[in-house]
C-alpha cells in the first residue's frame, strides 16, 4: 500500500532525503503560501456575507482552499526525493539461505528448505539478477558458497548467524557487495547476534533484508528451555535441577520430568501444564551420589502426537567432589542444642564438624579434630589456621570472648576467604552478646536490637515463609506444600531470641509464629552468613518418632549450604558445562595464597581429559584487569565428556587445584527452539537498515534491495509530484468543501 | 506395689500456661526417704538449659523397706550436685532437680538426663521399658547408681533385659571419651556410701570393687552409664559434712559432672 500510494518503498524514505528541484526560492514559496492564504481569506469573508455561511464554516472552508493552494504551490517547485541507489549489474547481492537441521523440518507438508527456496523463486531471485549479480550462500554451522540452491540438505548441527554475517562483511573488502539477503528460521543457537557483528555490519552500510521461513509458534511440542543444575556439589548432598519448558497444545494435561544419571532414575515427578507458550519452571531434587562428573539427564516424557521429541530431553553435568568441607563449631558453653546437632551431623559424611566447646572458663573440649594440636590454643588467631575451615558455626559466645584481631579475622573469613559464618541463639549470642557492635553490624543478615534480655527459654513454634517453602535448607519434605505444613507442625523449639528485622537484600526462610525471624540469611563479601533464633530444636529429637529424620534433615542441609560456595584456594570455572554443536569453552580461575589473597603471580595450567583420555595441556593467562584470576581458550575438537583440572603454583609450591567438567554434545542444538524467530530477524533487518519480509511477501523486497549506501551507488532524484498521495490529496480537498457545502445547503 | 511417696510437699507455683501447653512438667517435689521437707533455694524456678531429672520408678522390697528407692538421698543430693555442675562447668544449671515419670506421657523426653539411684530394686513394665529404651535411642541419658553387689546387679538386669533386649551391658574403657570430658578420669576408685562412716566398709553386700559399665548405643556413644558398688549419691548429698572423707566426694563430683558433660556433648 505505502509504495502504491508513495511511489517508492519506504526504505528508499528512509534512506534518501526530500529535494525541492524547480530551482525558485523557498522563500517565494513561502511568501506565495502566506499570500495566497490572506486573498482566500478575503474572498472567503466577501463572497459568503451574502449566503449562509458563517463563522466557523468560514474558517472551515478557508482551512481547505488554503490548504489546497499551498499543496499545488509546492507542485510547482518539484518536490524530489534524492537517495543514493545501487548501479545495475554492477553490484552484488548475496544471497544467504539457511540450510541447518531446523530448516528441513516439515511443516504442513512442506519442509521449510522448501519454503525458502519457492520464496526465492518465486520472482525475487528473477529480479534481483535483472539488476545485480547475485551471489549464493549457505549457512549454517559455517558460511559456504552454494551454485545451486537446489542442493541444500538442511543437515549443518547449527545455526551461527552471527559468524556468517561477519564472514559475508568481510568479503565487501573485496566485492561491491550492495545488499544481503538472508533467508532463514531464525532459529539462531549460539546466543544470538552480538552488537559487535551489528556494528561491522553497519560501519560497511550494508542493509540485510531478511526472509523468515517456518512457523512462528508451537502446534503441539513440549520443549526444555533450560535446566539449571549447581557445577559442583557435596557428595550425598541434595540437590535442586531447576527445568524451565514451554508447551503448546497440552495445556492443563499432566507429563512426568525425570532426572537420569546413567539410565538410574535419580527423581521422578508430575508436572501440569500451564498456557500454551508460557515459560513454565519446575524444581526437581535429587541426590548428588558419589564423587566423580556426573551427567545428569533431564527429560519429559513424549506426549501422544507430539511433533518434536527430540527438545524434551536435555544433558547437563556437575561435578561432586570427594573433598569434605570442614565446619568449626565455636560453643561458649555445654548445652543440649551442641550435643543434638553433632549427633545430627554425625550421620552426615559429606562434611566434617569440628567442635570447640568451653566446658569452663579456662578449658575446651574438642572434638572432631585431625590432631592434638588442632585448636590446641582455642579459637584460631591467624588467617591460614581460621581459613582451612569452610564455615564457622557460632554458638552461644560473647562477641567480646574474641580478641579485636580475631573479630576481624570473623569478618575476614566470610568478606574475603568467602566462607559461610550461622549465627545461633544462646543466653550470649546476638545483643545479649554484644554482636551488635562493629565489626558485626554489616556481617549480620538482621539489624539487631541494642538492648540484653532479647534471649527467652521458652517455647516456640515455627513456619516457613515463602523464600523458606523452596530453600534447600529448610527442605525437610520433597513437596514444598507438605514441607509448610511439616514445619508448622514440628514440636516447639525450647528457647529463641529476638533478633531484630532482616536488612535489606536479606532472605527471611522462617519465622517464629509468636512473631520474630527464627532464619534469616545473606551474602556478604564473597561469603554467606545465616542467624537462626532457635536455641533448643533438639526438642525436634526428643519429641518425634526415633524415625522422624526432621531434626537431622534441617541441620545437614543448613550445615551443607554453610560450605557450598566456599572457594578453594585456587578456583576453576567454566563459561560453558554444555556444548551443544559448539567447540569454544572458556577456562577461567582463581589463585589465592593461604591468606587468600590474590595470587597474581601463580602460574596456572589447566591439564584436560578428554574423550577417550586424551590428555593436553593449556597454559593460562592473567586477566589485567582482575588480580589472582586467569583464562585459558579451549576447543573441544570431539563429542564427550571432559575433566579439566586447573593446577596453580608459586614458585615451587602449589597453591592448589581444582577440578570442572564439561560437556560436547553434537546434533542437539537444532532440536530446540526451532519455531521462527520473527524478532531476531526483523532486529538484524531494522538494526542494518534493511528490510523484513514473510516468505509470502519475499518477492516484494526486489524493490528495497536497490537503495543501499554499500557497493557501487549513484544518487538519483524521483519526483514525487507525480504520487499517487498527491492526487488523492487534491481530490480529498475539493471533495470535502463540496461536501461541507453540500450538507449546508449553499452550493 | 503402692507409692506411698507421691505426696506433694510443695505445690509449686510456677503457673506457667506454656507448661500446660507444651506438656512439660513444672518443677515438682516430692518426700523423700531421709528427707521430709526440704527447703527450696530462691532460684529454683529459674529456666534454665541443664536439670538433672531424677527417674521416678516403681520397686520391688527387698526385705523391708518403708519408702520407695528412688528417693534415696533425694533431694539433697540432687542439690548438691546442681550446685557442682554450676561451679565446675559454664554449664546454665536448675539449682533443683526434676522428677521424671515415665508414665507421664511423653514428659520424659524432656528431660535428656536422668539420674536413678537404687536401681537394684527397680522394676519396669514392659510398658516403660519400652519408653526408656525409645528415650535412649533418640538421644537421652541414664546415669544408674548406688546398686551393689550380686544380688542388686541382677535386680537392675531384669529391668535393664526389658529396655534392651539384645544389647549388652558392658565395662567402660578407661580411654572413653566419658572420664575425659572435662577430667582425665585414670585414677578412679571405689567411692563408698555414708554407711562407710559408721561401718568402716567402702562396700556393700558383695559388692567389693566398683565397677563403670554401660550400655552403647549403634554408634559407639554411651546410652547408659552404671556406677556399680558405688554410691555416688551418697558422696554429694554428705560432701558438706567434715566427717566424710573429701577424696571421695570430689572423685564422685568430678565423675558427675563428666558423665553431665558427656551426655551434653555426645
Amino acid at each position: 500500500m505505502f509504495e502504491f500510494l508513495f511511489k517508492y518503498p519506504a526504505n528508499a524514505f528512509e534512506r534518501g532525503k526530500i529535494v525541492l528541484a524547480g530551482g525558485w526560492p523557498v522563500w517565494l514559496l513561502v511568501a506565495l503560501m502566506v499570500g495566497a492564504g490572506a486573498a482566500i481569506a478575503w474572498l472567503v469573508y466577501r463572497r459568503n456575507k451574502a449566503s449562509l455561511v458563517e463563522g466557523p464554516r468560514q474558517a472551515a472552508i478557508w482551512a481547505l482552499q488554503t490548504a489546497l493552494a499551498c499543496l499545488l504551490l509546492l507542485m510547482l517547485w518539484q518536490p524530489a526525493l534524492s537517495v543514493s541507489a545501487l548501479k545495475a549489474q554492477q553490484n552484488v547481492v548475496a544471497v544467504i539461505v539457511d540450510d541447518s537441521k531446523s530448516m528441513g523440518q516439515v511443516e504442513d507438508g512442506t519442509p521449510r528448505r522448501q519454503k525458502a527456496l519457492d520464496a526465492l523463486n518465486g520472482g525475487l531471485l528473477a529480479q534481483l539478477r535483472e539488476k545485480f549479480q547475485v551471489r549464493l550462500y549457505k549457512t549454517g554451522e559455517r558460511l559456504s558458497r552454494v551454485e545451486k540452491l537446489e542442493t541444500l540438505q538442511s543437515t549443518d548441527r547449527a545455526t551461527r548467524l552471527a559468524d556468517s554475517m561477519k564472514e559475508v562483511v568481510a568479503e565487501a573488502g573485496s566485492l561491491p557487495i550492495g545488499a544481503v539477503v538472508l533467508v532463514s528460521d531464525g532459529a539462531e543457537n549460539s546466543g544470538g547476534i552480538d552488537l559487535e557483528t551489528i556494528n561491522e555490519i553497519r560501519r560497511h552500510q550494508i542493509p540485510v533484508h531478511t526472509i523468515g521461513v517456518g512457523r512462528e509458534t508451537m502446534v503441539r511440542d513440549v520443549e526444555i528451555s533450560d535446566a539449571q543444575v549447581p557445577a559442583r556439589a557435596l557428595q550425598d548432598s541434595r540437590l535442586s535441577a531447576v527445568v524451565s519448558f514451554r508447551q503448546a497444545g497440552y495445556q492443563g494435561q499432566k507429563g512426568k520430568l525425570t532426572l537420569r544419571e546413567n539410565g538410574k532414575v535419580l527423581a521422578s515427578q508430575d508436572v501440569v501444564f500451564k498456557k500454551d507458550g508460557v515459560q513454565q519452571t519446575e524444581a526437581a531434587l535429587f541426590n548428588a551420589g558419589t564423587p566423580g562428573a556426573k551427567n545428569l539427564e533431564i527429560s519429559i516424557d513424549p506426549l501422544p502426537g507430539e511433533e518434536n521429541a527430540q527438545n524434551n530431553k536435555v544433558t547437563r553435568v556437575f561435578d561432586v567432589s570427594d573433598k569434605k568441607p570442614r565446619i568449626l563449631y565455636v560453643e561458649g558453653e555445654p548445652r543440649w542444642e551442641y550435643k543434638f546437632i553433632r549427633r545430627a551431623m554425625e550421620d552426615d559424611k559429606t562434611v566434617e564438624l569440628v567442635t570447640l566447646l568451653r566446658t569452663t572458663q579456662n578449658k575446651f573440649y574438642r572434638q572432631g579434630i585431625n590432631g592434638p594440636k588442632e585448636l590446641e590454643a582455642g579459637f584460631p588467631s591467624t588467617d591460614e589456621e581460621l581459613f582451612q575451615y569452610q564455615a564457622i558455626l557460632m554458638g552461644t559466645v560473647e562477641a567480646a570472648w574474641f580478641t579485636p584481631a580475631q573479630q576481624e579475622l570473623l569478618n575476614r573469613f566470610v568478606d574475603k576467604r568467602g566462607g559461610g559464618l550461622i549465627f545461633l541463639a544462646g543466653r550470649a549470642s546476638f545483643s545479649d552478646g554484644g554482636w551488635w557492635r562493629e565489626p558485626f553490624i554489616g556481617l549480620l543478615p538482621v539489624t539487631l536490637p541494642e538492648r540484653k534480655g532479647t534471649f527467652h527459654r521458652d517455647p516456640a513454634n515455627a513456619e516457613l515463609t515463602n523464600a523458606g517453602r523452596d530453600s534447600l535448607i529448610t527442605r525437610i519434605e520433597e513437596n514444598p506444600d507438605r514441607n509448610m505444613e511439616r514445619w508448622s507442625k514440628l514440636p516447639y523449639i525450647a528457647g529463641y531470641q529476638d533478633i531484630g528485622v532482616p536488612k535489606p537484600g536479606a532472605l527471611s526462610l522462617a519465622k517464629l509464629k509468636s512473631g520474630g525471624e527464627l532464619l534469616v540469611t545473606q551474602n556478604y563479601g564473597r561469603g554467606r552468613v545465616a542467624a537462626f533464633a532457635g536455641a533448643g530444636t533438639w526438642r525436634w529429637q526428643m519429641l518425634q518418632p526415633l524415625e522422624d529424620r526432621s531434626h537431622e534433615t534441617f541441620w545437614q542441609q543448613f550445615l551443607r549450604w554453610s560450605v557450598t560456595g566456599t572457594p578453594t584456594q585456587v578456583q576453576a570455572s567454566l563459561s560453558k558445562t554444555m556444548l551443544a554443536d559448539e567447540s569454544r569453552v572458556r577456562f577461567r580461575a582463581e589463585a589465592r595464597d593461604k591468606s587468600y589473597a590474590a595470587a597474581s603471580d601463580a602460574v596456572v595450567v589447566a591439564r584436560v581429559i578428554g574423550p577417550g583420555g586424551a590428555g593436553s595441556e593449556v597454559q593460562m593467562t592473567p586477566v589485567p584487569t582482575e588480580s589472582g584470576v586467569f583464562e585459558a581458550e579451549y576447543n573441544a575438537d570431539a563429542e564427550g565428556s571432559y575433566v579439566v583440572e586447573i593446577v596453580a603454583k608459586r614458585g615451587e609450591d602449589e597453591l592448589g587445584r581444582d577440578v570442572a567438567t564439561f560437556r560436547r554434545e553434537d546434533g542437539v542444538a537444532e532440536n530446540f527452539h526451532t519455531e521462527q524467530n520473527r524478532e531476531l530477524l526483523e532486529k538484524l533487518a531494522q538494526q542494518t537498515g534493511g528490510t523484513f519480509r514473510g516468505a509470502a511477501d519475499a518477492s516484494k523486497l526486489g524493490n528495497d534491495i536497490s537503495y543501499s549506501d554499500a557497493g557501487i551507488t549513484m544518487r538519483e532524484t524521483k519526483d514525487l509530484w507525480n504520487m499517487p498521495i498527491v492526487f488523492l490529496l487534491v481530490l480529498a480537498l475539493r471533495g470535502s468543501e463540496w461536501m461541507l457545502r453540500r450538507k449546508w445547503g449553499v452550493i | 506395689m503402692r507409692l506411698k511417696i507421691l505426696i506433694p510437699a510443695v505445690a509449686v507455683a510456677l503457673t506457667l500456661a506454656v507448661g500446660v501447653m507444651y506438656a512439660q512438667k513444672e518443677f515438682r517435689q516430692y518426700q523423700g526417704s531421709e528427707y521430709d521437707e526440704f527447703p527450696l533455694p530462691p532460684d529454683y524456678a529459674d529456666k534454665t538449659e541443664f536439670v538433672i531429672g531424677r527417674l521416678m520408678y516403681k520397686s520391688v522390697s527387698r526385705g523391708f523397706r518403708r519408702y520407695s528407692s528412688w528417693t534415696i538421698d533425694y533431694p539433697r543430693a540432687d542439690r548438691h550436685l546442681a550446685a557442682g555442675i554450676r561451679r565446675l562447668t559454664r554449664t546454665n544449671v536448675r539449682s533443683v532437680e526434676q522428677p521424671v515419670s515415665l508414665d507421664d506421657d511423653d514428659d520424659v523426653y524432656n528431660w535428656p538426663f536422668l539420674y536413678a539411684v537404687e536401681v537394684g530394686h527397680w522394676d519396669l513394665t514392659d510398658a516403660q521399658a519400652a519408653r526408656l529404651r525409645d528415650y535412649l535411642l533418640r538421644g537421652g541419658f541414664l546415669m544408674c547408681d548406688d546398686f551393689h553387689g550380686t544380688d542388686e546387679w541382677e535386680g537392675f538386669m531384669e529391668s535393664m533385659r526389658r529396655v534392651f533386649p539384645d544389647r549388652p551391658v558392658v565395662d567402660i574403657e578407661a580411654s572413653d571419651p566419658i572420664f575425659h570430658t572435662l577430667y582425665d578420669l585414670d585414677d578412679k576408685y571405689q567411692v563408698p556410701g555414708a554407711q562407710y562412716l559408721y561401718t568402716g566398709r567402702t562396700f556393700e553386700r558383695d559388692g567389693y570393687e566398683a565397677r563403670w559399665r554401660g550400655v552403647y548405643d549403634d554408634k559407639g556413644r554411651l546410652m547408659v552409664a552404671l556406677n556399680h558398688n558405688m554410691d555416688l549419691g551418697d558422696a554429694w548429698e554428705w560432701s558438706d559434712d567434715p566427717r566424710y572423707p573429701e577424696k571421695w566426694a570430689s572423685l564422685a563430683y568430678r565423675i558427675a559432672v563428666n558423665y553431665v558433660v558427656y551426655a551434653l556433648t555426645h
